[in-house]
């Protein structure tokens, strides 16, 4: 629990009514990171980070924010987007955002006043002053992220902050963390769309089943899978799959395969003296979304092998 | 400022705000003016067709010549005693014509226009009172009465024997009788006032709830400031309510002060700590019987239920002012010594004091013990929402536990 790791958490517990929804969740969030919670949908990442917010008490386990014990007592240092987004329909979009920031101990001039200047930032400065009801779905989430962040807080929590953005927006809001976090503040999100998390994080944690199942950078994550082949052979290149690992697939032109655990060289070598030669090959780590399929997946395993 | 007022007030201004600043709050405020309104058409409508039918009813006397002027000049003598509401309908002096008075008076009670009720005839020693079943006939026996003895005394028609001078003086002790109906009304005041504007809190969070508004709010802050600032919210509007109507009652006073008496305020405490006092309990009244509701109603997730959940609020309030009233009628009882300290009804049980009983201090613990119980109320109603609807924090049981 110290002051450089904004958000701690150690083996967070919280049930309800006999469901356990999170099982010991550990979390450490470095300062200055952009942190992704990822995990399928019911895996307990909205309930952890209730947890760590104190919107929720855990029924054990510790937390600490922004090095307190209780994150009341930081709550104005803190924004947070909740997953269910909320606003008050006839409120205008101005007020909206500063009445945020005022809950957060922002007083209201200066809310009002950052309001319009982010919101003119954002591509809504037309829409200042129109009331929440008359505005897209987009445009109300975007008001309430600029109203989760209007008081410059320390650390940011997003929780699923794209779903339901088109993709200009979702680029906006990428925009957005990343320049955040450039200010200096620390951004914890949870999402299950894996392309926004390899873009924006620096680290990530992944929750299924209410447990941790993986914390490192995504590199890390995607290290887990072995590293995916694609030949193309000079020569007979039908006859070059006997040579390769079980598995490899053939489209007719090229091969792909899983590069073995002692590396290409051996293969390759052994593949240009039986004369196929190389014509072409690249080498490169699965994605995100796989290396997260395959964490989720081994989860599953282990849950029902456990329960068995 | 400490962050927890802080917060509440944000809350407060957010939903006076919302309350004020919309054209519905103008309909809300102007409510009264319609109840008074259709009140008066109700008063006015009833009170012509009692005028009518008032104008048609009469009442007879069949006498010789000789008896008419004293029967006439009795008649408004007694008039000039009875109060409006017991006055008789008007009197008409029959001439007496031979024998027929029976048939005439028959004939008379018969008629459909005027619609006389009763009719007296014969001699004045031994007067025959026809009438219509049910109908009082005191009236014309005592004219009868009276004229016999105008004529025994040789009092002529219309003179009087006695002209009184009349003289006011104010009376500076007031009576228990005026007291006990200045805590009535106290008692009344506060009920009215609170049953009209602290229901109101019973959906409060009903729009939290339905735009996922409340999760924000829990975030960042506490549940009980997120529950005191709506209850402040709230009683901002309602002092706005009471500021507008008593503005302009105190200038339709200042008006017709000059042709209207108004009943004394009989208050044992005095009249500048009597209103204050009322003020801080209608304050308590409204901020204690709102927690309630505001956390009654946050059970509710939906309109229905919260409508549902109305009734036994509103028999809850009457039940209090009944409670509270029968302390006002009997302030030394037992009645209304728990009336002053259950602490639902000790806002209304002690503005009743404050007109029967002239000490101060139990006032200053009243309210003390009042705020705790706002506070109180407000601390379990926050934590039902808190396990309602977040589904978080321990049972009340459990919490009561870790508290000791």
């Amino acid at each position: 629990m110290t002051d450089d790791r904004p958000v701690w958490a150690e083996g967070l517990i919280k049930t309800f009514g006999g469901t356990t929804a999170v099982h010991g969740v550990s979390l450490s969030v470095p300062r200055g990171m952009i942190y992704g919670v990822l995990g399928p949908n019911g895996a307990g990442k909205t309930t952890t980070l209730r947890m760590v917010l104190g919107i929720i008490d855990p029924d054990a386990g510790q937390r600490a924010l922004l090095g307190h014990a209780n994150p009341r007592e930081v709550s104005h240092r803190v924004g947070y987007l909740p997953e269910e987004r909320g606003l008050y329909p006839a409120m205008q979009a101005r007020e909206a955002i500063a009445f945020m920031g005022a809950l957060r101990g922002l007083d209201w001039a200066t809310g009002r006043k950052r309001a319009g200047e982010m919101m003119e930032a954002s591509g809504l400065g037309h829409a200042v002053d129109r009331k929440i009801r008359q505005m897209s779905k987009g445009m109300a989430q975007i008001v309430q992220l600029l109203g989760s962040i209007v008081h410059r807080p320390e650390l940011i929590v997003l929780d699923e902050p794209f779903s339901g953005l088109d993709p200009v927006n979702q680029e906006h809001l990428e925009s957005l963390v990343r320049s955040e976090r450039d200010r200096g503040a620390t951004i914890l999100f949870s999402t299950h769309v894996m392309s926004h998390a390899e873009r924006l994080c620096e680290r990530i944690a992944v929750i299924a089943g209410g447990q941790r199942r993986f914390e490192g950078t995504v590199d890390d994550a995607r290290g887990l899978l072995p590293m995916q082949a694609h030949y193309v052979p000079c020569d007979r290149a039908a006859e070059a799959g006997t040579m390769l690992p079980s598995g490899a697939s053939f489209d007719g032109r090229a091969w792909r395969f899983t590069v073995p655990d002692g590396g290409a060289e051996t293969l390759l070598m052994a593949l240009i003296s039986a004369g196929h030669g190389i014509a072409g090959l690249t080498m490169q780590r699965p994605g995100l979304h796989e290396a997260f399929v395959r964490i989720v997946s081994d989860a599953k395993q282990a849950d029902v092998a456990a329960s068995a | 400022m400490s962050a927890f007022v802080r917060q509440a007030m944000v809350v407060a201004r957010r939903d006076f705000t919302a309350v004020v600043a919309t054209p519905t709050f103008l309909l809300f405020l102007l409510a009264p003016l319609f109840m008074i309104l259709m009140s008066l058409l109700g008063v006015t409508g009833a009170a012509q067709i009692a005028d009518t039918s008032q104008d048609k009813t009469r009442i007879g006397i069949i006498a010789a010549q000789a008896d008419g002027p004293l029967l006439v000049a009795a008649d408004r003598r007694l008039r000039n005693v009875l109060p409006d509401d017991l006055q008789p309908p008007k009197l008409d002096i029959i001439p007496q014509h031979g024998g027929q008075s029976a048939a005439v008076a028959q004939a008379l009670l018969a008629l459909p226009d005027p619609n006389y009720v009763a009719v007296l005839y014969g001699p004045l020693e031994r007067p025959i009172i026809l009438k219509e079943g049910g109908r009082r006939s005191a009236y014309l026996a005592t004219l009868a009465e009276q004229v016999l003895r105008d004529r025994k005394g040789g009092v002529a028609p219309g003179a009087m024997l006695s002209i009184a001078q009349t003289a006011d003086q104010k009376v500076q002790t007031a009576s228990a009788s005026s007291e006990h109906a200045t805590g009535f009304a106290a008692v009344f005041g506060i009920f009215f006032l609170t049953l009209l504007l602290a229901g109101q809190s019973v959906g409060m969070l009903a729009e939290e709830k339905s735009n996922k508004v409340i999760e924000i709010l829990a975030a960042a802050a506490p549940l009980e400031a997120v529950f005191l600032g709506k209850l402040i919210g709230m009683f901002g509007v309602a002092l706005l309510f009471v500021g507008f109507w008593a503005g302009l009652a105190g200038t339709g006073i200042a008006l017709s002060a000059s042709f209207l008496t108004l009943p004394p305020i009989a208050a044992a405490v005095g009249l500048p700590a009597f209103l204050l006092l009322c003020a801080l309990y209608f304050t308590m009244a409204f901020m204690l019987l709102g927690a309630i509701f505001l956390g009654v109603g946050a059970q509710a997730s939906t309109m229905r239920e919260i409508q549902m959940m109305s009734l036994p609020i509103t028999i809850f309030q009457v039940a209090m002012f009944g409670l509270s009233s029968a302390a006002a009628g009997a302030p030394e009882g037992r009645l209304a010594r728990f009336a002053e300290i259950f602490p639902f009804s000790s806002p209304f049980a002690m503005a009743a004091r404050a007109a029967n009983e002239p000490e101060i201090w139990p006032h200053i613990l009243a309210l003390g013990w009042q705020g705790l119980w706002v506070a109180l109320t407000i601390w379990i109603t926050a934590g039902l929402f808190r396990r309602g609807v977040l589904k978080s924090g321990p049972g009340l049981l459990s919490a009561l536990r870790r508290k000791r």
